[in-house]
């Protein structure tokens, strides 16, 4: 298991992330979420070993993390980094020994890797002469072609294309069903939803918010939406309720817990005729927006 | 790359031997038969003096002038001639000499060499000189005991004058050697740091290596591939030159080849890691060269003083500024190749050196471990040194 715990790092007077911790366990996947410079980046490049942050600790499976561990680690930089002269098979097999594997096995695991990811044929091509898609590829197959632990990928959908998307996140699932913790950020939030088992949320270098879709929407208001057929605003004096929105659908009600919803029915049955009421469950971008906005 | 080098090598020492017309001795023509009488002289001072003359007998005026003519045509073939034009034609004869009476002449096609024309002019003299005096009666064997040379030794009071063209050689080799290598592998080193700190590929490699390991991996990498592709230039370089003998090694430069190559190694390291320090700083590949060129100026300014210090290697500027240590792997190979490097200097020079090339190494780990990962503009040095 990775446990990050009261993590610190400044760059000068700006403070990238503030005691910030998280957990992901073996076998798990946990998505990391937030605005530019909330703190993503310098938290899997703290993980990394890339620097030494000023404060907290990193520890894998209860000791600190050092350099033995980080080359059971896999790391896919935000911004891709490969040799873009070096032959693609080459470039896989050279970071597979980099991290211990021996030659032969280096060669197979990336000639294997390269034929998972769509990439069977382009063994011997250059990296610059290929697609952005399929140099996201490579990078993948880079960070994964030593079978590790702990999968650390910083953005690793951005720019793919549909499929590219969908074989990534079978590639992911895999691995984790392979019994590999998976630390991953994305500002694609429809993908963190149908890949985690668990979401973090940072804002300002702290954690805004973590844990499972449901433990999260616990954190918030239930919300209620009412469509009522009326000219009167029945809305106004009720308790433990707040409007939040009101469009054609209805309107759409806060509701504080321990209120009481059957009550608020029958005021609305008394007000009109009831066409709608249920409560809504936002997806993660409903969720993200309401806890960094509250 | 080093295929190409190592073939121009190779062509510049074969290709000027190819069309270097043989060696031959010198040919003295002697017209007539007073002249023909001088044909042993000639040889035995010739001998004398380190110069191979032989000798052939013409036999009137316009025959030696036309065989001191160079012919233009004598090669066989359109390639014979090529060459036969190229090498500028070879006459028969080198000099012509008539001798009558009262007169002699020395007759040559454009340039004679000063030391075949004193030499002929003495043969010369001499045969006036024994002529004159037999007939004005002095005795034969007086005037025979009179022309034989008085044996004269000659002592050189510097001793070791004799061999300064060879050290002044190895001086020149060791600081050319470092110069071209430090200029093209330094360089290479900063490009190849450069390229990885762009390319992000230093991210991922700094997931599974240490900076010290990355930087250091670097300099020992590119520096070993550096001296095999300058061995395998220098060998064939070598091997040509012995085969076709161009021109021959300096005894000394074998001598000192130990001395040379230690100071190539502390060389190379001091600049390479200074190199690597520049490439983590840039933002973009084309500012390498600027922010690497305090090395540069340092690398052109001790091979230009390394000139000067051969010139006056004994100068009390040269031995303070070969304790500064940029300078000092140009400098010291040059003062102690000139014999002007005391015995404890040498071990006090290196340990400078080795100290210099630490807190380098030292000083290219802070900044490697700081700017490698950074985005933004190029940085100073003063602001990569301040980065925690």
């Amino acid at each position: 298991m990775l446990e990050i715990s009261d993590l610190y790092q400044s760059f000068g007077e700006r403070i990238a992330v503030d005691k910030l911790s998280l957990t992901v366990g073996k076998g798990e996947l946990v998505g990391l979420v937030g605005r530019n410079g909330a703190g993503k980046t310098t938290t899997m490049r703290a993980v990394m070993g890339i620097f030494q942050p000023l404060g907290g600790s990193i520890k894998w499976s209860g000791r600190p993390v050092a350099l033995p561990d980080r080359l059971r680690f896999g790391y896919m930089p935000e911004e891709r980094g490969l040799y873009p002269q070096m032959r693609v098979l080459d470039q896989i097999a050279y970071f597979a020994r980099l991290h211990g594997v021996e030659l032969a096995a280096a060669r197979k695991q990336a000639q294997k890797w390269l034929e998972t990811l769509g990439l069977e044929g382009r063994g011997q091509d250059r990296v610059v002469a290929l697609s952005h898609g399929n140099q996201q590829r490579v990078q993948l197959a880079v960070a994964l072609v030593y079978q590790p632990e702990l999968l650390v990928l910083d953005e690793p959908f951005a720019g793919l294309d549909p499929s590219a998307v969908d074989s990534l996140s079978d590639v992911l699932r895999a691995e984790v069903a392979r019994g590999t913790a998976v630390l991953f950020s994305s500002h694609q939030l429809d993908l963190v939803e149908r890949l985690c088992q668990r979401v973090v949320i940072l804002e300002q270098g702290r954690v805004l918010a973590s844990g499972t879709l449901d433990e999260l929407r616990a954190r918030l208001p239930q919300r209620l939406r009412v469509k009522v057929t009326t000219s009167v605003d029945w809305t106004s004096g009720l308790m433990g309720t707040e409007v939040i929105g009101s469009d054609s659908e209805g309107v759409l009600l806060a509701i504080a817990p321990g209120t009481d919803t059957q009550a608020l029915l029958r005021v609305a049955m008394a007000a009109g005729s009831v066409e709608h009421f249920g409560f809504e469950s936002g997806g993660l971008l409903e969720l993200y927006r309401q806890l960094v906005t509250s | 790359m080093t295929g190409i080098t190592t073939l121009v090598a190779v062509v510049l020492i074969v290709g000027p031997a190819l069309f270097r017309p043989p060696t031959r001795p010198t040919v003295v023509g002697l017209v007539g038969p007073a002249a023909q009488a001088l044909a042993p002289a000639l040889q035995t001072t010739g001998k004398a003096a380190g110069v191979d003359i032989t000798t052939a007998s013409v036999s009137d005026d316009s025959a030696a002038r036309s065989e001191l003519t160079p012919s233009r045509t004598s090669g066989r073939g359109q390639l014979g001639q090529l060459l036969s034009s190229l090498q500028g034609g070879q006459a028969t004869l080198d000099v012509a000499l008539t001798v009558d009476s009262s007169s002699a002449t020395i007759e040559f096609y454009q340039t004679v060499s000063p030391t075949l024309a004193a030499l002929v002019r003495a043969v010369v003299q001499e045969a006036h000189q024994r002529d004159v005096l037999i007939q004005g009666g002095v005795p034969t064997s007086v005037v025979g005991a009179a022309q034989q040379p008085e044996p004269i030794s000659t002592v050189t009071l510097l001793a070791t004058q004799s061999d300064m063209a060879g050290r002044s050689i190895a001086a020149l080799a060791a600081g050319i050697l470092l110069f071209v290598s430090v200029g093209i592998f330094g360089s290479a080193v900063a490009s190849g740091v450069a390229q990885e700190k762009t390319s992000r590929t230093a991210e991922v490699l700094l997931a599974a290596v240490t900076p010290s390991q990355l930087m250091t991996g670097k300099v020992i990498g590119i520096g070993l591939v550096g001296i095999g592709q300058m061995a395998v230039t220098v060998g064939a370089a070598l091997i040509a030159n012995a085969v076709v003998k161009s021109s021959a090694v300096p005894p000394e430069v074998w001598t000192l080849l130990p001395a040379i190559l230690l100071w190539f190694a502390l060389g190379y390291l001091l600049y390479a890691f200074g190199f690597a320090a520049a490439g983590a700083m840039v933002a973009r590949q084309e500012e390498v060269q600027s922010v690497s060129a305090p090395f540069t100026v340092f690398l052109i300014g001790g091979y230009l003083l390394m000139y000067a210090s051969i010139a006056s290697p004994d100068a009390s500027w040269v031995r303070i500024a070969s304790y500064v240590p940029p300078l000092m792997p140009l400098l010291i190979p040059a003062r102690l190749a000139l014999g002007h490097l005391a015995i404890w200097e040498m071990p006090l020079a290196v340990l400078i050196m080795l100290a210099s090339i630490y807190g380098m190494a030292r000083l290219t780990g802070r900044i490697y471990s700081t700017s490698l990962v950074r985005g933004g503009p190029r940085l100073s040095w003063m602001a990569a040194l301040r980065l925690r």
